[in-house]
Protein backbone atom coordinates (compact mmCIF):
# COMPACT_ATOMS: atom_id res chain seq x y z
CA UNK A 1 0.00 0.00 0.00
CA UNK A 2 1.74 3.55 -0.99
CA UNK A 3 1.06 6.75 1.25
CA UNK A 4 -1.25 8.35 -0.72
CA UNK A 5 -3.68 5.16 -0.46
CA UNK A 6 -3.15 4.68 3.21
CA UNK A 7 -3.60 8.82 3.25
CA UNK A 8 -7.27 7.93 2.28
CA UNK A 9 -7.96 5.01 4.54
CA UNK A 10 -7.06 7.41 6.98
CA UNK A 11 -9.21 10.22 5.66
CA UNK A 12 -11.96 7.64 6.20
CA UNK A 13 -11.34 6.80 9.63
CA UNK A 14 -11.24 10.49 10.75
CA UNK A 15 -14.74 11.21 8.65
CA UNK A 16 -16.17 8.10 10.67
CA UNK A 17 -15.32 9.64 13.58
CA UNK A 18 -15.47 13.34 13.30
CA UNK A 19 -19.02 12.66 11.02
CA UNK A 20 -17.83 15.55 8.99
CA UNK A 21 -15.31 15.88 5.90
CA UNK A 22 -14.59 19.14 6.06
CA UNK A 23 -11.29 19.42 6.25
CA UNK A 24 -7.65 18.40 4.28
CA UNK A 25 -5.12 16.04 5.43
CA UNK A 26 -1.44 16.52 5.00
CA UNK A 27 1.91 15.46 6.81
CA UNK A 28 2.27 18.61 8.91
CA UNK A 29 -2.08 18.61 9.87
CA UNK A 30 -2.42 18.55 13.58
CA UNK A 31 -5.61 18.67 15.71
CA UNK A 32 -5.30 22.53 15.64
CA UNK A 33 -6.35 22.16 12.03
CA UNK A 34 -8.81 19.71 12.27
CA UNK A 35 -12.67 20.83 13.81
CA UNK A 36 -13.51 18.13 16.39
CA UNK A 37 -9.84 16.65 16.86
CA UNK A 38 -9.27 16.23 20.29
CA UNK A 39 -8.50 14.27 23.13
CA UNK A 40 -10.94 11.91 23.14
CA UNK A 41 -11.62 11.68 19.37
CA UNK A 42 -8.59 11.31 18.36
CA UNK A 43 -8.41 7.79 20.73
CA UNK A 44 -11.19 6.81 18.70
CA UNK A 45 -9.64 7.48 15.29
CA UNK A 46 -6.64 5.48 17.00
CA UNK A 47 -9.24 2.89 17.14
CA UNK A 48 -10.83 3.19 13.73
CA UNK A 49 -7.42 3.36 12.41
CA UNK A 50 -6.08 0.28 13.71
CA UNK A 51 -9.29 -1.43 12.26
CA UNK A 52 -9.12 -0.83 9.06
CA UNK A 53 -4.88 -1.58 8.71
CA UNK A 54 -5.53 -4.29 11.07
CA UNK A 55 -2.96 -3.34 13.33
CA UNK A 56 -2.10 -2.71 16.67
CA UNK A 57 0.07 0.95 17.82
CA UNK A 58 2.27 0.70 20.72
CA UNK A 59 1.72 3.26 23.09
CA UNK A 60 5.49 4.35 22.65
CA UNK A 61 4.87 5.58 19.29
CA UNK A 62 1.35 7.17 20.21
CA UNK A 63 3.08 9.11 22.75
CA UNK A 64 5.42 10.96 20.13
CA UNK A 65 2.50 11.20 17.28
CA UNK A 66 2.76 15.15 16.80
CA UNK A 67 0.84 15.17 13.41
CA UNK A 68 -0.53 13.44 10.13
CA UNK A 69 2.70 12.79 9.12
CA UNK A 70 3.32 10.82 12.48
CA UNK A 71 0.77 8.77 12.17
CA UNK A 72 1.44 7.74 8.13
CA UNK A 73 4.71 6.59 9.19
CA UNK A 74 3.87 4.79 12.17
CA UNK A 75 1.11 2.73 10.44
CA UNK A 76 3.76 2.37 7.21
CA UNK A 77 6.12 0.67 9.65
CA UNK A 78 3.60 -1.38 11.14
CA UNK A 79 2.10 -2.83 7.50
CA UNK B 1 -6.13 31.95 57.66
CA UNK B 2 -3.96 29.59 58.65
CA UNK B 3 -3.75 27.66 54.96
CA UNK B 4 -2.58 30.13 53.11
CA UNK B 5 0.37 31.25 55.44
CA UNK B 6 1.16 27.55 54.86
CA UNK B 7 1.41 28.48 51.40
CA UNK B 8 4.06 31.35 52.22
CA UNK B 9 6.34 29.47 54.58
CA UNK B 10 6.54 26.17 51.67
CA UNK B 11 6.80 29.04 48.67
CA UNK B 12 9.93 30.02 50.68
CA UNK B 13 11.16 27.40 52.26
CA UNK B 14 11.65 25.44 48.98
CA UNK B 15 12.42 28.86 46.64
CA UNK B 16 15.11 26.26 44.88
CA UNK B 17 12.73 23.15 44.23
CA UNK B 18 10.80 23.29 40.95
CA UNK B 19 7.28 23.91 41.44
CA UNK B 20 5.62 24.00 37.75
CA UNK B 21 6.64 21.59 34.46
CA UNK B 22 4.96 23.48 31.70
CA UNK B 23 5.59 22.09 28.05
CA UNK B 24 9.36 20.68 29.11
CA UNK B 25 9.50 24.07 30.80
CA UNK B 26 10.91 23.67 34.58
CA UNK B 27 10.14 26.83 37.13
CA UNK B 28 10.84 27.08 40.66
CA UNK B 29 9.29 27.98 43.43
CA UNK B 30 11.61 31.13 43.48
CA UNK B 31 10.51 31.91 40.25
CA UNK B 32 7.22 31.51 41.56
CA UNK B 33 7.46 33.87 44.40
CA UNK B 34 8.35 36.65 41.82
CA UNK B 35 5.06 35.86 39.57
CA UNK B 36 2.85 36.00 42.65
CA UNK B 37 4.14 39.19 44.29
CA UNK B 38 4.44 40.65 40.76
CA UNK B 39 0.47 39.84 40.32
CA UNK B 40 -0.24 41.15 43.23
CA UNK B 41 1.04 44.47 43.21
CA UNK B 42 -0.94 44.72 39.86
CA UNK B 43 -3.87 43.60 42.06
CA UNK B 44 -3.42 45.68 44.62
CA UNK B 45 -2.67 48.69 42.26
CA UNK B 46 -5.70 48.03 40.16
CA UNK B 47 -8.30 46.76 41.99
CA UNK B 48 -10.14 48.59 45.00
CA UNK B 49 -10.76 46.42 48.71
CA UNK B 50 -14.14 45.65 47.98
CA UNK B 51 -13.56 44.21 44.70
CA UNK B 52 -13.35 40.41 45.78
CA UNK B 53 -14.41 38.84 42.82
CA UNK B 54 -11.79 38.82 40.12
CA UNK B 55 -11.97 36.94 36.51
CA UNK B 56 -9.27 34.74 35.93
CA UNK B 57 -8.49 33.01 32.20
CA UNK B 58 -7.05 29.78 32.95
CA UNK B 59 -4.27 29.34 30.42
CA UNK B 60 -1.58 26.83 31.06
CA UNK B 61 1.05 29.13 32.27
CA UNK B 62 3.36 29.97 35.53
CA UNK B 63 1.31 33.45 35.58
CA UNK B 64 -2.21 31.98 35.54
CA UNK B 65 -1.38 29.68 38.62
CA UNK B 66 0.20 32.47 40.28
CA UNK B 67 -2.78 34.54 40.06
CA UNK B 68 -4.52 32.34 42.14
CA UNK B 69 -2.10 32.48 45.38
CA UNK B 70 -1.35 36.53 44.20
CA UNK B 71 -5.63 36.23 45.08
CA UNK B 72 -5.54 34.41 47.83
CA UNK B 73 -2.98 36.48 49.68
CA UNK B 74 -4.97 39.69 49.45
CA UNK B 75 -7.77 37.65 50.58
CA UNK B 76 -9.88 37.58 46.77
CA UNK B 77 -11.58 35.04 45.16
CA UNK B 78 -10.51 33.54 41.69
CA UNK B 79 -13.58 33.50 38.87
CA UNK B 80 -11.82 31.14 36.34
CA UNK B 81 -12.66 30.80 32.98
CA UNK B 82 -11.29 28.78 30.18
CA UNK B 83 -10.08 30.38 27.28
CA UNK B 84 -11.28 27.75 25.24
CA UNK B 85 -15.09 28.02 26.25
CA UNK B 86 -17.37 30.49 24.48
CA UNK B 87 -16.47 33.57 24.94
CA UNK B 88 -20.34 34.53 25.27
CA UNK B 89 -20.87 31.63 28.19
CA UNK B 90 -17.63 33.10 30.32
CA UNK B 91 -18.82 36.81 29.96
CA UNK B 92 -21.96 35.86 30.97
CA UNK B 93 -20.83 34.15 34.50
CA UNK B 94 -18.31 37.89 35.20
CA UNK B 95 -21.92 38.72 34.56
CA UNK B 96 -23.74 36.79 37.21
CA UNK B 97 -20.74 37.58 39.94
CA UNK B 98 -20.26 41.21 38.73
CA UNK B 99 -16.38 40.98 37.93
CA UNK B 100 -15.06 43.68 36.71
CA UNK B 101 -11.11 42.74 36.64
CA UNK B 102 -10.01 39.71 34.78
CA UNK B 103 -6.41 38.75 35.19
CA UNK B 104 -5.54 36.95 31.67
CA UNK B 105 -2.09 35.88 30.69
CA UNK B 106 -3.01 35.82 26.73
CA UNK B 107 -1.01 37.46 24.37
CA UNK B 108 -4.26 39.51 23.26
CA UNK B 109 -7.07 39.69 25.75
CA UNK B 110 -10.81 39.28 24.55
CA UNK B 111 -12.00 40.91 27.84
CA UNK B 112 -11.83 44.38 26.87
CA UNK B 113 -15.31 45.13 28.32
CA UNK B 114 -13.83 44.82 31.65
CA UNK B 115 -10.32 45.78 33.21
CA UNK B 116 -7.68 43.35 32.40
CA UNK B 117 -4.62 42.82 34.60
CA UNK B 118 -2.12 42.03 32.17
CA UNK B 119 -0.18 39.15 33.87
CA UNK B 120 2.52 38.64 31.34
CA UNK B 121 4.21 42.07 31.65
CA UNK B 122 4.14 43.39 34.84
CA UNK B 123 6.95 44.99 35.89
CA UNK B 124 9.40 43.17 38.60
CA UNK B 125 8.26 44.30 42.09
CA UNK B 126 10.01 43.14 45.90
CA UNK B 127 8.63 39.47 46.90
CA UNK B 128 6.27 39.90 49.45
CA UNK B 129 4.15 36.38 49.88
CA UNK B 130 2.93 38.25 53.78
CA UNK B 131 -0.90 37.41 53.67
CA UNK B 132 -3.64 39.92 54.50
CA UNK B 133 -6.38 39.12 57.25
CA UNK B 134 -8.66 36.90 55.80
CA UNK B 135 -11.79 36.09 57.36
CA UNK B 136 -12.98 32.95 57.03
CA UNK B 137 -15.99 33.77 55.13
CA UNK B 138 -14.56 35.47 52.77
CA UNK B 139 -14.37 33.67 49.00
CA UNK B 140 -12.04 32.30 48.01
CA UNK B 141 -13.14 31.15 44.05
CA UNK B 142 -16.24 30.44 42.43
CA UNK B 143 -17.07 27.35 40.12
CA UNK B 144 -19.59 27.37 37.45
CA UNK B 145 -21.29 23.53 36.54
CA UNK B 146 -23.85 22.72 33.91
CA UNK B 147 -26.95 24.27 34.96
CA UNK B 148 -30.46 23.21 33.71
CA UNK B 149 -31.76 26.36 32.30
CA UNK B 150 -28.72 27.23 29.67
CA UNK B 151 -27.64 29.06 32.50
CA UNK B 152 -24.82 27.95 34.59
CA UNK B 153 -24.80 27.60 38.08
CA UNK B 154 -22.12 28.93 40.38
CA UNK B 155 -20.54 27.23 43.49
CA UNK B 156 -19.18 29.56 45.60
CA UNK B 157 -16.48 28.37 48.65
CA UNK B 158 -15.30 30.36 51.44
CA UNK B 159 -11.89 30.20 52.75
CA UNK B 160 -13.67 28.72 55.72
CA UNK B 161 -14.51 25.76 52.95
CA UNK B 162 -10.47 25.37 51.56
CA UNK B 163 -9.14 25.38 55.29
CA UNK B 164 -11.25 22.44 55.79
CA UNK B 165 -10.00 20.52 53.27
CA UNK B 166 -6.75 20.99 53.60
CA UNK B 167 -7.21 19.69 57.18
CA UNK B 168 -9.05 16.72 56.51
CA UNK B 169 -6.72 15.82 54.39
CA UNK B 170 -3.70 16.69 56.68
CA UNK B 171 -5.22 14.60 59.13
CA UNK B 172 -5.08 11.79 56.81
CA UNK B 173 -2.16 9.53 57.76
CA UNK B 174 -2.22 7.23 54.41
CA UNK B 175 -1.51 10.76 52.12
CA UNK B 176 2.03 12.35 52.55
CA UNK B 177 3.58 14.70 49.97
CA UNK B 178 6.92 15.33 49.92
CA UNK B 179 9.09 17.98 48.39
CA UNK B 180 10.68 15.47 45.69
CA UNK B 181 7.21 14.20 44.54
CA UNK B 182 6.35 14.94 40.90
CA UNK B 183 2.55 15.47 40.62
CA UNK B 184 0.26 15.12 37.61
CA UNK B 185 -1.82 18.23 37.26
CA UNK B 186 -4.44 17.74 34.36
CA UNK B 187 -7.10 19.22 35.25
CA UNK B 188 -8.44 22.46 33.65
CA UNK B 189 -8.69 25.09 36.80
CA UNK B 190 -12.08 25.89 35.65
CA UNK B 191 -12.45 22.21 37.49
CA UNK B 192 -13.10 21.92 41.10
CA UNK B 193 -10.61 18.59 40.70
CA UNK B 194 -7.31 21.13 40.13
CA UNK B 195 -7.68 22.74 43.14
CA UNK B 196 -6.45 19.46 45.32
CA UNK B 197 -4.00 19.16 42.38
CA UNK B 198 -2.35 22.70 42.26
CA UNK B 199 -2.73 23.01 46.62
CA UNK B 200 -1.15 19.89 47.82
CA UNK B 201 1.76 20.06 45.81
CA UNK B 202 2.00 24.02 46.81
CA UNK B 203 1.51 23.35 50.37
CA UNK B 204 4.23 20.35 50.33
CA UNK B 205 6.97 21.78 48.30
CA UNK B 206 6.41 19.58 45.27
CA UNK B 207 6.22 19.81 41.62
CA UNK B 208 3.13 19.63 39.24
CA UNK B 209 3.16 18.73 35.37
CA UNK B 210 0.38 19.93 33.39
CA UNK B 211 -0.76 18.88 30.20
CA UNK B 212 -0.43 21.71 27.24
CA UNK B 213 -3.60 22.76 25.99
CA UNK B 214 -4.19 20.86 22.25
CA UNK B 215 -1.80 17.95 23.69
CA UNK B 216 -3.48 14.42 23.03
CA UNK B 217 -4.26 14.47 27.43
CA UNK B 218 -4.17 10.27 27.54
CA UNK B 219 -0.72 9.84 26.15
CA UNK B 220 0.98 13.16 27.36
CA UNK B 221 0.02 11.53 30.61
CA UNK B 222 1.76 8.48 30.11
CA UNK B 223 4.42 10.29 28.47
CA UNK B 224 4.78 12.33 31.76
CA UNK B 225 4.86 9.30 33.80
CA UNK B 226 7.40 7.56 31.49
CA UNK B 227 9.84 10.32 30.65
CA UNK B 228 9.40 12.35 33.92
CA UNK B 229 8.72 9.53 36.53
CA UNK B 230 5.78 11.03 38.31
CA UNK B 231 5.29 9.78 41.66
CA UNK B 232 1.62 11.34 42.21
CA UNK B 233 -1.22 10.76 39.94
CA UNK B 234 -4.89 12.14 40.57
CA UNK B 235 -7.03 11.49 37.70
CA UNK B 236 -10.81 10.99 36.59
CA UNK B 237 -11.51 7.30 35.74
CA UNK B 238 -11.66 8.08 32.00
CA UNK B 239 -8.03 8.76 31.60
CA UNK B 240 -7.30 4.95 32.14
CA UNK B 241 -10.42 3.68 30.32
CA UNK B 242 -8.97 5.18 27.00
CA UNK B 243 -4.98 3.99 28.09
CA UNK B 244 -6.40 0.99 28.93
CA UNK B 245 -5.54 -0.91 25.46
CA UNK B 246 -2.08 -0.36 26.05
CA UNK B 247 -1.76 -1.47 30.06
CA UNK B 248 0.61 -4.45 28.99
CA UNK B 249 3.02 -1.54 28.00
CA UNK B 250 2.68 0.33 31.32
CA UNK B 251 5.16 -0.28 34.07
CA UNK B 252 5.24 2.56 36.51
CA UNK B 253 7.50 1.93 39.79
CA UNK B 254 7.74 5.08 40.59
CA UNK B 255 3.92 5.83 41.33
CA UNK B 256 3.50 6.26 45.02
CA UNK B 257 0.28 7.42 45.39
CA UNK B 258 -2.95 7.60 42.73
CA UNK B 259 -6.09 9.03 43.20
CA UNK B 260 -9.24 8.95 41.65
CA UNK B 261 -11.69 11.30 41.67
CA UNK B 262 -15.11 12.38 39.16
CA UNK B 263 -16.64 9.47 38.14
CA UNK B 264 -17.84 5.98 39.32
CA UNK B 265 -14.53 3.78 39.27
CA UNK B 266 -14.86 0.17 37.85
CA UNK B 267 -13.07 -2.52 39.68
CA UNK B 268 -12.34 -4.72 36.63
CA UNK B 269 -9.94 -1.82 35.55
CA UNK B 270 -8.73 -0.70 38.81
CA UNK B 271 -7.17 -4.18 39.57
CA UNK B 272 -5.43 -3.94 35.68
CA UNK B 273 -4.61 -0.41 36.56
CA UNK B 274 -2.77 -1.29 40.03
CA UNK B 275 -0.92 -4.24 38.24
CA UNK B 276 0.84 -1.20 35.99
CA UNK B 277 1.47 0.78 39.18
CA UNK B 278 3.48 -2.14 41.49
CA UNK B 279 4.25 0.29 44.01
CA UNK B 280 1.38 2.69 44.62
CA UNK B 281 -1.79 3.12 46.94
CA UNK B 282 -4.66 3.94 45.09
CA UNK B 283 -7.39 6.42 46.06
CA UNK B 284 -11.20 6.49 45.40
CA UNK B 285 -12.05 9.25 46.24
CA UNK B 286 -15.91 11.24 46.44
CA UNK B 287 -17.09 14.46 46.62
CA UNK B 288 -18.72 17.17 44.69
CA UNK B 289 -17.72 20.51 43.85
CA UNK B 290 -20.20 21.74 46.85
CA UNK B 291 -18.42 20.14 49.31
CA UNK B 292 -15.47 21.40 48.17
CA UNK B 293 -13.41 18.62 46.38
CA UNK B 294 -13.18 15.56 48.35
CA UNK B 295 -15.34 14.48 51.54
CA UNK B 296 -13.75 10.83 51.98
CA UNK B 297 -12.29 7.88 50.19
CA UNK B 298 -12.22 4.09 49.99
CA UNK B 299 -8.39 2.83 49.55
CA UNK B 300 -8.25 0.35 47.16
CA UNK B 301 -6.31 -2.51 46.75
CA UNK B 302 -6.53 -5.37 44.67
CA UNK B 303 -5.86 -7.78 47.17
CA UNK B 304 -7.32 -6.60 50.32
CA UNK B 305 -9.87 -3.95 49.73
CA UNK B 306 -12.09 -4.28 46.62
CA UNK B 307 -15.33 -3.73 47.89
CA UNK B 308 -17.65 -3.20 45.42
CA UNK B 309 -21.58 -2.28 44.27
CA UNK B 310 -22.50 -3.19 40.73
CA UNK B 311 -18.61 -3.32 39.44
CA UNK B 312 -18.36 0.18 41.15
CA UNK B 313 -15.50 0.45 43.65
CA UNK B 314 -16.87 1.82 47.10
CA UNK B 315 -16.52 5.39 48.17
CA UNK B 316 -15.25 4.41 51.98
CA UNK B 317 -16.03 6.53 54.75
CA UNK B 318 -16.34 10.29 55.29
CA UNK B 319 -12.97 12.45 56.03
CA UNK B 320 -12.29 14.10 59.10
CA UNK B 321 -14.99 16.33 60.38
CA UNK B 322 -17.25 15.36 57.32
CA UNK B 323 -20.98 14.07 57.96
CA UNK B 324 -22.79 11.34 55.62
CA UNK B 325 -25.86 11.00 55.73
CA UNK B 326 -28.60 8.93 53.34
CA UNK B 327 -31.58 10.05 53.26
CA UNK B 328 -35.14 8.67 51.56
CA UNK B 329 -37.34 11.68 49.48
CA UNK B 330 -38.44 13.34 52.78
CA UNK B 331 -34.65 13.40 54.19
CA UNK B 332 -35.59 10.85 56.35
CA UNK B 333 -32.78 8.95 56.72
CA UNK B 334 -32.72 5.23 55.93
CA UNK B 335 -31.54 2.22 57.97
CA UNK B 336 -28.33 0.45 56.88
CA UNK B 337 -27.71 -1.33 53.50
CA UNK B 338 -30.79 0.61 52.08
CA UNK B 339 -30.55 2.95 48.94
CA UNK B 340 -31.03 6.59 49.30
CA UNK B 341 -29.88 9.90 48.54
CA UNK B 342 -26.05 10.86 50.14
CA UNK B 343 -26.19 14.14 51.82
CA UNK B 344 -23.12 15.99 53.26
CA UNK B 345 -22.30 18.30 56.09
CA UNK B 346 -19.82 19.68 57.51
CA UNK B 347 -16.86 22.56 57.39
CA UNK B 348 -16.61 21.96 53.34
CA UNK B 349 -19.85 22.94 52.53
CA UNK B 350 -20.16 25.50 50.33
CA UNK B 351 -22.65 28.52 51.52
CA UNK B 352 -24.80 28.25 48.82
CA UNK B 353 -25.13 28.56 44.88
CA UNK B 354 -24.88 31.94 43.90
CA UNK B 355 -27.52 33.76 43.60
CA UNK B 356 -30.49 30.74 43.07
CA UNK B 357 -32.64 30.71 46.21
CA UNK B 358 -34.59 28.32 44.43
CA UNK B 359 -31.82 25.91 43.71
CA UNK B 360 -30.45 26.35 47.11
CA UNK B 361 -34.26 25.29 48.93
CA UNK B 362 -33.70 22.52 46.84
CA UNK B 363 -30.55 21.33 47.41
CA UNK B 364 -29.74 22.08 51.30
CA UNK B 365 -31.67 21.26 53.70
CA UNK B 366 -30.82 21.49 57.69
CA UNK B 367 -31.49 18.79 60.44
CA UNK B 368 -31.26 18.47 64.40
CA UNK B 369 -28.78 16.15 65.44
CA UNK B 370 -28.36 15.89 69.54
CA UNK B 371 -29.23 19.61 69.91
CA UNK B 372 -27.43 20.92 67.20
CA UNK B 373 -28.41 22.42 63.42
CA UNK B 374 -26.57 20.83 60.79
CA UNK B 375 -26.77 21.71 57.31
CA UNK B 376 -26.56 18.99 54.77
CA UNK B 377 -26.00 19.07 50.81
CA UNK B 378 -28.20 16.92 48.52
CA UNK B 379 -25.61 15.09 45.97
CA UNK B 380 -28.27 13.49 43.70
CA UNK B 381 -25.82 10.70 44.21
CA UNK B 382 -27.61 7.46 45.26
CA UNK B 383 -25.71 5.32 47.96
CA UNK B 384 -25.98 3.15 50.57
CA UNK B 385 -24.01 2.31 53.74
CA UNK B 386 -23.20 -1.16 54.80
CA UNK B 387 -22.69 -2.83 58.39
CA UNK B 388 -18.64 -2.46 58.24
CA UNK B 389 -19.32 1.60 57.96
CA UNK B 390 -18.59 1.87 54.17
CA UNK B 391 -20.35 4.31 51.83
CA UNK B 392 -21.32 2.40 48.09
CA UNK B 393 -22.25 4.33 45.09
CA UNK B 394 -25.45 3.36 43.17
CA UNK B 395 -26.07 5.80 41.15
CA UNK B 396 -27.28 9.64 39.74
CA UNK B 397 -30.41 10.26 41.13
CA UNK B 398 -31.40 13.02 37.95
CA UNK B 399 -30.51 13.55 34.85
CA UNK B 400 -27.06 14.53 35.46
CA UNK B 401 -24.07 12.93 34.16
CA UNK B 402 -20.18 12.46 33.74
CA UNK B 403 -18.92 12.85 30.51
CA UNK B 404 -14.75 12.80 31.30
CA UNK B 405 -15.45 14.09 34.71
CA UNK B 406 -17.31 17.23 34.18
CA UNK B 407 -20.83 17.23 35.45
CA UNK B 408 -23.39 17.63 32.49
CA UNK B 409 -26.99 18.70 33.39
CA UNK B 410 -28.68 16.94 30.22
CA UNK B 411 -31.04 19.46 30.27
CA UNK B 412 -28.99 22.12 29.36
CA UNK B 413 -28.14 20.54 26.22
CA UNK B 414 -31.30 20.09 25.32
CA UNK B 415 -32.15 23.59 25.90
CA UNK B 416 -29.73 24.63 23.55
CA UNK B 417 -30.10 22.12 21.33
CA UNK B 418 -33.36 22.82 20.85
CA UNK B 419 -33.32 26.38 20.94
CA UNK B 420 -31.92 27.28 17.10
CA UNK B 421 -33.56 24.63 15.29
CA UNK B 422 -35.84 26.15 12.60
CA UNK B 423 -38.08 22.55 13.78
CA UNK B 424 -39.89 22.29 16.39
CA UNK B 425 -39.04 18.70 17.39
CA UNK B 426 -38.37 16.74 20.38
CA UNK B 427 -34.98 15.77 21.22
CA UNK B 428 -33.43 14.34 24.17
CA UNK B 429 -29.79 14.43 25.13
CA UNK B 430 -28.52 10.76 25.80
CA UNK B 431 -25.32 9.78 28.11
CA UNK B 432 -24.25 6.46 25.88
CA UNK B 433 -21.36 4.12 27.26
CA UNK B 434 -18.94 3.44 24.54
CA UNK B 435 -16.75 -0.07 24.26
CA UNK B 436 -14.20 1.29 26.62
CA UNK B 437 -16.75 1.93 29.47
CA UNK B 438 -16.72 5.83 28.87
CA UNK B 439 -20.10 7.90 28.84
CA UNK B 440 -20.34 9.49 25.57
CA UNK B 441 -23.11 12.38 24.70
CA UNK B 442 -25.79 11.34 22.00
CA UNK B 443 -28.78 13.52 20.42
CA UNK B 444 -31.69 11.86 19.27
CA UNK B 445 -34.05 14.09 17.54
CA UNK B 446 -38.16 13.27 16.81
CA UNK B 447 -37.96 13.88 13.00
CA UNK B 448 -37.28 12.73 9.15
CA UNK B 449 -33.20 13.18 9.30
CA UNK B 450 -32.95 16.88 8.61
CA UNK B 451 -29.01 19.30 8.31
CA UNK B 452 -28.40 19.97 11.96
CA UNK B 453 -25.37 22.27 10.93
CA UNK B 454 -27.16 25.31 12.38
CA UNK B 455 -27.85 23.63 15.00
CA UNK B 456 -24.46 22.54 16.49
CA UNK B 457 -22.91 25.73 15.73
CA UNK B 458 -24.94 26.82 18.22
CA UNK B 459 -24.36 24.73 20.79
CA UNK B 460 -20.65 24.89 19.90
CA UNK B 461 -21.22 29.05 20.71
CA UNK B 462 -22.92 28.28 23.56
CA UNK B 463 -21.07 25.76 25.39
CA UNK B 464 -18.08 23.62 26.13
CA UNK B 465 -16.65 21.18 23.51
CA UNK B 466 -17.10 18.38 26.30
CA UNK B 467 -21.27 19.46 26.58
CA UNK B 468 -21.16 19.07 22.51
CA UNK B 469 -23.13 15.67 21.59
CA UNK B 470 -20.68 13.15 19.66
CA UNK B 471 -23.58 11.47 17.44
CA UNK B 472 -26.90 12.16 16.19
CA UNK B 473 -29.57 9.69 15.20
CA UNK B 474 -33.26 10.37 14.03
CA UNK B 475 -36.25 8.73 15.52
CA UNK B 476 -39.90 8.84 13.89
CA UNK B 477 -41.34 8.84 16.89
CA UNK B 478 -39.85 8.60 20.38
CA UNK B 479 -40.61 5.60 22.68
CA UNK B 480 -42.65 6.00 25.70
CA UNK B 481 -42.98 3.79 29.39
CA UNK B 482 -45.96 3.30 30.93
CA UNK B 483 -46.47 6.49 32.83
CA UNK B 484 -46.01 8.44 29.44
CA UNK B 485 -42.42 9.89 29.66
CA UNK B 486 -39.40 9.24 27.06
CA UNK B 487 -38.19 6.26 27.32
CA UNK B 488 -34.68 7.01 27.62
CA UNK B 489 -33.64 3.42 27.56
CA UNK B 490 -34.91 2.24 25.08
CA UNK B 491 -33.73 5.67 23.30
CA UNK B 492 -29.96 4.60 23.95
CA UNK B 493 -30.45 1.44 22.53
CA UNK B 494 -30.32 3.39 18.92
CA UNK B 495 -26.64 4.45 19.25
CA UNK B 496 -24.59 1.46 18.07
CA UNK B 497 -21.34 3.33 18.33
CA UNK B 498 -19.50 0.29 19.20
Amino acid sequence: MNREEILSKVKEAFVSVLEHDNFQLANETTADDVDGWESITHMMIITEVEKTFNIKFKLMDLMNMNNVGDLLNTIESEL
Amino acid sequence: MEFVKKLQESIEKHADHNVLCISNTLYTYKDFAVEVSKIRKAIVDTTVVSDKLIGLVTNDDLQTYASIIALWLEGKAYVPVNPDTPVERNTKIFELTETKYVIDSSKASVYNDHNVIASHSIPETEINLEPKTISGDQLAYILFTSGTTGLPKGVPITFDNVAGLVDAIEAEPEFNLVPSDRCLQMFELTFDFSVVTYLFPLLAGSCMYTIPKGAIKYFYVFKLINEQKLTVLTMVPSIINYLRPYFPEINAPDVRYCSFGGGALHSDIAKEWSNCLPNCKIFNYYGPTEFTVYSGFYPYHKDTHQKAHNGIIAIGVPQKNTLYLVVDENNQEVPVGVTGELCLGGPQITPGYWKNEERNAQSFFTRNENGKEVRYYKTGDLCFKDSAGDYLYVGRADFQVKIRGYRVELAEIEFHAKSKSDKKVNMVALDIINNLGNAELGLVIESEEFDTTKIFEHMKAKMPSYMIPMHVRFVKEFPHSINGKINRKELKTYFDIN
